[in-house]
């Protein structure tokens, strides 16, 4: 089932959709509000081209937006019932007010809620006041935009199960580690879970990790792979992953920002949705598109590397997505200090046309690395 | 053709700069407190400490790029491994310091005790300085500037304020030297004075023919960059705006047949200014205007002067942190943009989309459908990067800007 008929099914059962455009939004508070948040990222399977957004957006602009924009002026309006943003980055803080305009032309209306994400370290500059009056802020909206009310039972319930769910990802990305599942599926089932429910997404993940137990006695267990780690802000194709895979390298950690930078962090249980996020936020995985977390990046990223015993590490940078590509020179010399071998591929996220030239070099890599 | 003859302020804009870099490489050798920042960052604060000199990577990088050495500068840094598709200013920053300022003009910038960056006009300045803060191991302090759909909101003022006291107290404790608060009123008292000497200069694109091309404003910028706050900003800018209103006065025009007036959008292609002036004034077209020249020393939405009241300097500090184009949304500049269209008389827009500067790029294109729908102007879109000369073709540019004169003079003719 792709993003589209999973938004369909979703309104189907009158659920209250937000669509969100950054990769980290605050999911416990809209569970608390009875809204379900779906992050718009990977939608291609639901438009091969962009016609719509082409008309918004210059090429040079990452397939992230693009893809997003195409969604938003096709179908959004019609599938969401308001969208959800916060300062992520400098191209997607410039969309908001294309999709209102865009939307009231054509008769219909889409609320958006935003909130500002403090950038400065918090060493620097206490931002604590400042980001509990953006979360209430974002609260009123919700109650005042979608007529939805704040329930504390629900927050909490809210925390369980998404905590619940991220403990599942890492079980799941455990298994992909050690060889009892691919990657893909993997991929493909976190990719899906951004448009369910959170229950849902939690029976997603339990289904998967039963198809793919501790046991399996899947072909894998007896390969002695190299283990890479793969880094970016989205998974990269499948025909990729599968060239990855069939080089003989199974991938043992991720640093993929929609995936494990999405669920690494399980913060306590707190009933102060203000405390929780701060929490969340300011603790959160480094990540390039949190300014703040600058200087835990490499380290993170090393650790990373020292517990799954790496060899490698592959950078797949999305085409036009500035802020990794600002940190790969600095991460992959670091590696390379350390004796970790690495290689950076670019992709677009509805280009699959290149994947021929980038499995030679992964397949060079593969060898490299092994050797 | 338009006269590149040198001015008396010409002239003095050359003799300042060099002196700037002079003085800065000579008081950092000599002990001086060091800061590297992002244009936006309120220059004038460290006008409140004894010994604090800044340099501006942004404005350095300008400098390279209208020299003729940005593509050097930016194949170092690809040598490295930064990808061609970022900015064109970071990569010549990064590359001119990969090799300790060789091929810069100025020799480089003098080695910094501090990093501030700021993400109002983009958060990839942030990402940025943050290369030097980790190649160099130099503390980097960050500004967070919530971006504007509306007029910016007191709640966010307050914050921003709040990271101006942060600042001020890093520097104290780094540098130890102790903060004067006088000082700084009194530099962003004379940053008010230059600043509406500039818009007095800017005023005489109104006159016509206009008494300036944009080509002027945007070589004429570089001291508000490198200068605020300072007795030599506000007389340049008097000099600058007294010359021109002398010269219009003599009826001595830059384009003296002038029969197009357009506008730009986008930061200055600063490897072409001189070809593509000469280029159009042959068409007898003059660029009279821009946003990127015209927002500084205003406040979102319109690119008349913000005052300094004389009160808080922090506070009208905070206060014009979102005036630059790329920190508010469409409506905000589609609001000053229409103001000053009609201000000016123009008769067409270029919308300069660049590669290297996707926040102010974005929006660009519902821009002009809204300048098309509101005003009913012709417009074009051209394809620009501001400081890599690699990435423009001066033919495709051309076949563009010759058929938005031809569709001017069309719309007249009907």
């Amino acid at each position: 089932m792709n993003a589209i008929k999973r938004l369909r099914k979703l309104q189907g059962e009158g659920k209250k959709i937000v669509g969100c455009f950054p990769l980290y939004p605050p999911v416990e508070l809209f569970y608390a509000m009875e809204l379900v948040p779906v992050v718009l990222w990977g939608l291609t399977d639901a438009h091969t081209q962009t016609p719509k957004s082409d008309r918004h957006l210059q090429n040079y602009t990452c397939f992230v937006a693009r893809d997003l924009t195409e969604f938003i002026l096709t179908q959004g309006h019609a599938l969401l019932d308001g969208i959800f943003m916060y300062n992520a980055c400098d191209t997607l803080r410039n969309l908001p007010e294309i999709f209102i305009k865009e939307t009231k032309a054509s008769g219909g209306s889409l609320p958006l809620i935003r909130m500002h994400l403090p950038m400065s370290p918090q060493d620097q500059t206490d931002s604590s006041k400042y980001f509990n009056d953006e979360i209430n802020a974002v609260i009123r909206s919700f109650t005042e935009d979608l007529g939805t009310s704040f329930s504390s039972e629900r927050f909490e319930e809210g925390i369980r199960l998404y905590n619940r769910m991220r403990k599942l990802a890492i079980f799941a990305q455990h298994r992909v580690a050690r060889g009892r599942m691919g990657f893909l599926p993997f991929a493909d089932t976190m990719r899906n879970a951004c448009f369910m429910p959170v229950g849902e997404q939690v029976s997603a993940l339990e289904s998967l990790l039963r198809m793919y137990p501790e046991d399996s006695g899947d072909p894998n267990d007896s390969k002695t792979d190299t283990g890479v780690i793969l880094s970016g802000i989205l998974p990269p194709p499948p025909s990729i992953i599968a060239a990855i895979e069939s080089a003989g390298m199974r991938v043992v950690g991720n640093d993929i920002a929609s995936l494990h930078r999405s669920y690494a962090d399980i913060p306590a249980p707190e009933s102060d949705p203000c405390e929780y996020y701060r929490d969340f936020y300011f603790h959160h995985t480094p990540c390039s598109t949190l300014l703040f977390s600058g200087d835990r990046r490499l380290q993170t990223l090393m650790d990373m590397v020292d517990k799954t015993g790496a060899m490698g590490v592959i950078f797949v940078g999305e085409k036009f997505c500035e802020y990794e590509y600002f940190e790969f020179p600095y991460l992959e010399k670091e590696l390379r200090k350390k004796g970790v071998k690495t290689l950076r591929i670019e992709i677009s996220m509805q280009d699959d046309a290149h994947a021929g030239g980038i499995s030679s070099r992964i397949e060079a890599f593969a060898e490299m690395t092994a050797s | 053709m338009a006269k590149f003859k040198k001015t008396e302020s010409g002239r003095n804009l050359s003799r300042i700069l060099s002196k700037g870099y002079l003085d800065l490489h000579t008081r950092a050798s000599q002990g001086a407190f060091v800061v590297w920042i992002a244009i936006n960052v309120p220059a004038e604060l460290f006008a409140g400490f004894e010994n604090v000199v800044y340099g501006v990577p942004e404005s350095h990088a300008a400098m390279n790029a209208g020299k003729g050495v940005g593509a050097i500068q930016c194949e170092k840094a690809e040598r490295i491994g930064y990808s061609m598709d970022l900015c064109s200013y970071a990569r010549i920053d990064i590359g001119c310091v990969s090799d300790n300022g060789k091929d810069s003009p100025s020799f480089g910038l003098p080695k910094p005790d501090l990093l501030v960056s700021d993400n109002n006009n983009c958060s990839l300045l942030v990402k940025w300085f943050e290369v030097h803060h980790r190649e160099m191991g130099v503390p980097h302090f960050i500004i967070d500037v919530p971006f504007c759909y509306e007029p910016q909101q007191k709640k966010d003022r307050d914050y921003i304020i709040a990271q101006f006291h942060g600042l001020i107290q890093t520097i104290e404790k780094m540098s130890g030297q102790r903060f004067d608060p006088d000082r700084v009123s009194e530099a962003v008292a004379s940053t008010n004075q230059g600043i509406s000497h500039w818009k007095r200069f800017l005023s005489f694109a109104g006159h016509r023919p206009s008494g300036i091309t944009a080509f002027d404003s945007f070589v004429h910028m570089a001291p508000f960059l490198t200068m605020r706050g300072t007795s030599e900003f506000v007389n340049h800018y008097k000099l600058l705006a007294d010359e021109t209103e002398q010269r219009v006065a003599a009826g001595d025009f830059p384009v003296k047949n002038e029969k197009y007036r357009l506008f730009w959008d986008n930061i200055a292609p600063w490897h072409q200014l001189r070809n593509m002036s000469d280029s159009l004034a042959a068409h007898g077209a003059n660029i009279v205007g821009a946003t990127y020249t015209s927002c500084i020393g205003s406040v979102e939405g319109s690119f008349d002067m913000y005052p300094y009241d004389g009160g808080d300097p922090l506070e009208y500090c905070a206060r014009t942190q979102n005036c630059y184009i790329c920190p508010h949304g469409l409506n905000l500049r589609s609001k000053a943009m229409r103001q000053a269209v009609k201000r000016l008389n123009i008769d067409g827009i270029v919308f300069a989309s660049n590669r290297s500067c996707k926040p102010y790029s974005v929006t660009q294109m519902d821009q002009q459908r809204t300048m098309t729908e509101k005003l009913g102007i012709p417009s074009v879109m051209i394809d620009v990067d501001h400081a890599d000369v690699r990435k423009y073709s001066r033919q495709s540019t051309f076949t563009r800007l010759e058929a938005l004169i031809e569709s001017i003079a069309a719309k007249r003719a009907a």
